[in-house]
C-alpha cells in the first residue's frame, strides 16, 4: 500500500468508531489545549516584557552604582548583598559616602564595549505648567542617554540634543490636564519646569524655586514602564535643571550615586568584571525584568506539567483505543496479510492511526485555544487592558504550535507502537480462522 | 504440462515434542495449470492445513512448495507477499469483507496493496464486478448485501488481480443450495473460460464432483487422488489463449 492510501485508510478507520475516537481525541485535546494556551499567554507576557525592555534601552542599558552602595541596596532588598563586616575604605566610604567620581567615570567610559555613560541626576522637580498658564502640576522627570532608546510614541519624535533647546516627552495622562484634544495637539507646545534650589533655601526659604523652559516633542504611548509617571527629558534640559538645583552648592559636597549608559550586550560579562575592578557594580534591564520573567516561566512550567500529565493519560487512552481496534479488526488484518500486505505496512497502518489521534487532538487544541485566546484579547482590550493597545495578552506563535503538534504526534506514535506491533504480528491463518 | 504448484515431502507439525501433532505427513503433489482440484476430507483431516501451505499462508515444517517452479521457502517475506498478491486469489466461507467499506473498495483491496494507481485500480475492479454481475452495487456498503452477493463480491476481489490460482475454502458453505450453485458456476466458468487454476477445499461431495480432480485426505495423508474427467486437450487450448490474454492484460496494467 502507498503511504497516501495508508493515511486514508487509517483516517477512515478512525471515523468508523466515532465516539471512541472522539473521546480519545478529546483526551489529547485537554493536554494540547493546556500547553498551547499557557504557552501563548507566556509568549504574550514575554513579548510585552521584551517591548518594555526595548523601551528603556533594551539589553544594552545599564545602571551603575558604587560597589559599597550596591551592597547596601542589595542587602536592603533582601538579595545576596555582601553584609559581612569589612575594613573601612576611604575611597569608597560607607553608603552615604559612596560617590561616582569623575576619574572613575572616565575609566569606566574607556572600558571596551561601553558606548556611553552619564551621571544620572536625581532631580527633585517641584511642578510643571504650560507656558502662559497658571495651573501647576506635580511632575517628576529623568534623563537617560537616548542611545538605544526605543520609545513607543503616539505622536511626535524622540528627544534629541541637536536643537540645543530643552525637550520633553509627555505621556497621554497629561493631555487632559493640559487641555489638549489629542497627542498631536501637544506637539511643539512650551512648558515650564521648576526645581528647588536647596542651597538658596537655607538663606531665603520663600524664594528658592527656579524654572526652565522645554518644548514638547513627543507623546509616549502607555506601557507598564511609563506608568511610574517619570517624563523623559533631553540632556540639555537635564543639565539646566540640575545646575539650577545645585546653584550655590560647593562642588566638593555634590555626590552622585548612579550613572546610566549603554554598553555592547555581548561584552556584558567582561564589562562587569572591569567595573568591579574599578569599584562599581551595575544592574541591567534583564536583572530588573528577570524576576518577572522567572515568575511567569515558573507558571508556564507548572501548566506544562499539567498538560504533560494530561497527555500521558491521553497516551494510555490511545493505547487502549488501538488495542480495541486491533481486536475488532483481527480478520481485516488477516485478510490484508493473506492478500500480500507486509508486516511493516500493517504496523504503519496502526501507527498512523495513533499519530492521527494525536494530530486531531492537537488541531482541536490549537483551534479552541485560538478561539479562546483571541476572545480574551478582545475582551481584555475593551476592559482592563484598554490603556495598552499594543499589549496582546495571548500571542500564538506558529512555530511553537507546530513543535507542540509534532511532539504530541510523536507521543501518540510511541503509544501506538505496542498495539501496532500486536497487529503486525497477527498470523493470517489464526486471524481468518472460523469462529 | 505446466506445473503451477509442486509439493515435495510436505510435513507440517504443530506444537513441540510430547504434545507435537503432525497435521500433514510427507505429502507429494503437483497441480497443473488449468486444473480444478477439490481437496476433500473430514474436519481435522489436514485439508485446511494443506491449503494454507499451498497458498503460502503458512510455512511447512519439512518439505518444499514450488509455485511456478519457484521454491517458496527460500523467498524473503517481501517476495512471498508479492507472489501471493500477484498470483493468488482467495475466496473464503466467511467472506471476510470490510463491512463499512463499499463493494468497490472491497474489490480493489488487493490492487491497493499492490500499489496500483487509483484510476487503474478502479477500472480493474469494475471489470471484475462486471464478471460477477454486480456492477450496479459498486457504491453499496458491503453489509447491505445478501450472502450470495457477498460471495460474488469476494470472487470479484479474488479475480481482480488476474490470478493464476484461486483458492476457495468452502466457498458455498454459508449459502443455500440455489445461491451456492450460482457461485459454483462462476468459479468453474473462470476455470474453464479463463484457465485459472481452481483449488477448492470442501467436505461437500457434490461440489467436489464438479472438479476434474479430487484429492482425498485423511489423518494428514493423501488416501486417493483421482482425475475425474480427462478433457485436458480442451483446457489446454483455452489455456494457451488465456495465458496470452493474461500476459497482455498484465502488460497493459504495468
Amino acid at each position: 500500500m502507498k503511504i497516501s492510501d495508508l493515511i486514508k485508510t487509517a483516517n477512515h478507520n478512525l471515523f468508523r468508531s466515532k465516539t471512541r475516537s472522539f473521546l480519545t481525541i478529546l483526551a489529547v485535546f485537554i493536554g494540547s489545549f493546556t500547553i498551547i494556551l499557557s504557552n501563548a499567554i507566556n509568549s504574550g507576557v514575554n513579548d510585552f516584557i521584551d517591548k518594555q525592555v526595548a523601551t528603556i534601552g533594551g539589553d544594552s542599558f545599564i545602571e551603575v552604582f558604587p560597589a559599597a552602595m550596591y551592597d547596601q541596596v542589595a542587602g536592603m532588598m533582601g538579595g545576596g548583598g555582601n553584609k559581612k563586616v569589612k575594613e573601612y575604605n576611604e575611597s569608597t566610604g560607607g553608603f552615604l559616602g559612596a560617590n561616582i567620581n569623575n576619574e572613575d567615570l572616565k575609566k569606566m567610559r574607556a572600558v571596551d564595549g561601553v558606548e556611553n555613560l552619564e551621571i544620572f541626576h536625581m532631580l527633585s522637580t517641584e511642578w510643571m505648567k504650560l507656558e502662559n498658564q497658571d495651573k501647576k502640576f506635580d511632575v517628576s522627570v529623568e534623563y537617560f542617554p537616548e542611545g538605544n532608546f526605543n520609545v513607543d510614541l503616539s505622536a511626535g519624535r524622540m528627544t534629541s540634543n541637536e536643537t540645543g533647546e530643552g525637550e520633553i516627552l509627555i505621556n497621554e495622562d497629561w493631555l487632559e490636564p493640559f487641555g489638549f484634544e489629542n497627542a498631536k495637539d501637544a506637539l511643539g507646545k512650551t512648558v515650564e519646569i521648576a526645581v528647588k534650589q536647596t542651597a538658596k533655601c537655607y538663606i531665603s526659604p520663600d524664594n528658592c524655586i527656579a524654572s526652565a523652559k522645554a518644548t514638547i516633542v513627543g507623546v509616549q504611548a502607555p506601557g507598564i514602564l511609563s506608568m511610574d509617571g517619570n517624563l523623559h527629558i533631553n540632556q540639555k534640559l537635564d543639565n539646566e535643571l540640575y545646575n539650577l538645583s545645585m546653584e550655590g552648592v560647593p562642588e566638593s559636597s555634590i555626590q552622585n550615586y548612579i550613572a546610566v549608559g549603554n554598553v555592547d550586550p555581548s561584552k556584558m560579562d567582561e564589562i562587569h568584571k572591569e567595573f568591579r575592578r574599578i569599584g562599581y557594580e551595575f544592574i541591567t534591564v534583564d536583572d530588573t525584568v528577570g524576576m518577572i520573567r522567572t515568575f511567569f516561566d515558573a507558571i508556564l512550567i507548572v501548566f506544562n506539567i499539567f498538560g504533560g500529565i494530561a497527555l500521558l493519560a491521553a497516551a494510555i487512552g490511545i493505547i487502549n483505543t488501538l488495542y480495541m481496534s486491533v481486536q475488532e479488526r483481527t480478520r481485516e488484518i488477516g485478510l490484508e496479510k493473506a492478500l500480500g500486505m507486509s508486516k511493516s505496512k500493517i504496523f504503519l497502518e496502526f501507527s498512523i492511526e495513533a499519530i492521527l489521534l494525536g494530530f486531531w487532538g492537537s488541531v482541536l487544541g490549537i483551534t479552541i485555544s485560538m478561539i479562546i485566546g483571541y476572545s480574551v484579547n478582545a475582551i481584555a482590550h475593551s476592559t482592563f487592558l484598554a490603556d495598552f493597545p499594543t499589549f496582546e495578552l495571548v500571542v500564538f506563535n506558529p512555530l511553537n504550535m507546530a513543535v507542540i503538534t509534532v511532539i504530541i504526534m510523536a507521543i501518540a506514535f510511541i503509544a501506538g507502537t505496542a498495539p501496532a506491533r500486536k497487529a503486525s504480528l497477527k498470523d493470517p491463518i489464526d486471524a481468518l480462522r472460523y469462529e | 504440462m505446466n506445473k503451477v504448484i509442486e509439493v515435495k515431502n510436505l510435513t507440517k507439525t504443530y506444537g513441540k515434542k510430547a504434545t507435537a501433532f503432525t497435521a500433514l505427513k510427507n505429502i507429494n503433489l503437483s497441480i497443473n495449470e488449468g486444473e480444478s482440484v477439490a481437496i476433500v476430507g473430514k474436519s481435522g483431516s489436514g485439508k485446511s492445513t494443506l491449503m494454507h501451505l499451498l497458498a503460502l499462508l503458512d510455512k511447512p515444517t519439512k518439505g518444499e512448495v514450488l509455485i511456478d517452479g519457484i521454491e517458496s521457502t527460500k523467498l524473503k517475506s517481501r517476495d512471498l507477499n508479492k507472489l501471493r498478491n500477484e498470483r493468488f486469489g482467495f475466496v473464503f466461507q466467511q467472506f471476510f469483507m470490510n463491512a463499512g467499506d463499499t463493494v468497490l473498495e472491497n474489490v480493489l483491496l488487493p490492487l491497493k496493496i499492490a500499489k496500483l494507481p487509483r484510476g487503474k485500480r478502479k477500472k480493474a475492479a469494475m471489470e471484475a464486478l462486471k464478471i460477477v454481475d454486480l456492477e450496479s452495487k459498486t457504491k453499496n456498503k458491503a453489509t447491505d448485501l445478501s450472502g450470495g452477493q457477498k460471495q460474488r463480491v469476494c470472487i470479484a476481489r479474488a479475480i481482480v488481480n488476474n490470478p493464476r490460482i484461486i483458492f476457495a475454502d468452502e466457498p458455498t458453505g454459508n449459502l443455500d443450495s440455489a445461491t451456492g450453485d450460482k457461485i459454483t458456476d462462476l468459479l468453474f466458468n473462470l476455470n474453464k473460460k479463463q484457465g485459472v487454476t481452481l483449488i477448492i477445499v470442501t467436505h461437500d461431495e457434490d461440489l467436489a464432483k464438479l472438479c476434474n480432480r479430487i484429492i482425498r485426505i485423511s489423518d494428514g495423508t493423501i488416501i486417493s487422488d483421482q482425475t475425474v474427467r480427462k478433457d485436458l486437450k480442451k483446457t489446454a487450448s483455452i489455456k494457451r489463449e488465456t495465458e496470452a490474454a493474461r500476459v497482455k492484460k498484465a502488460n497493459e496494467r504495468k
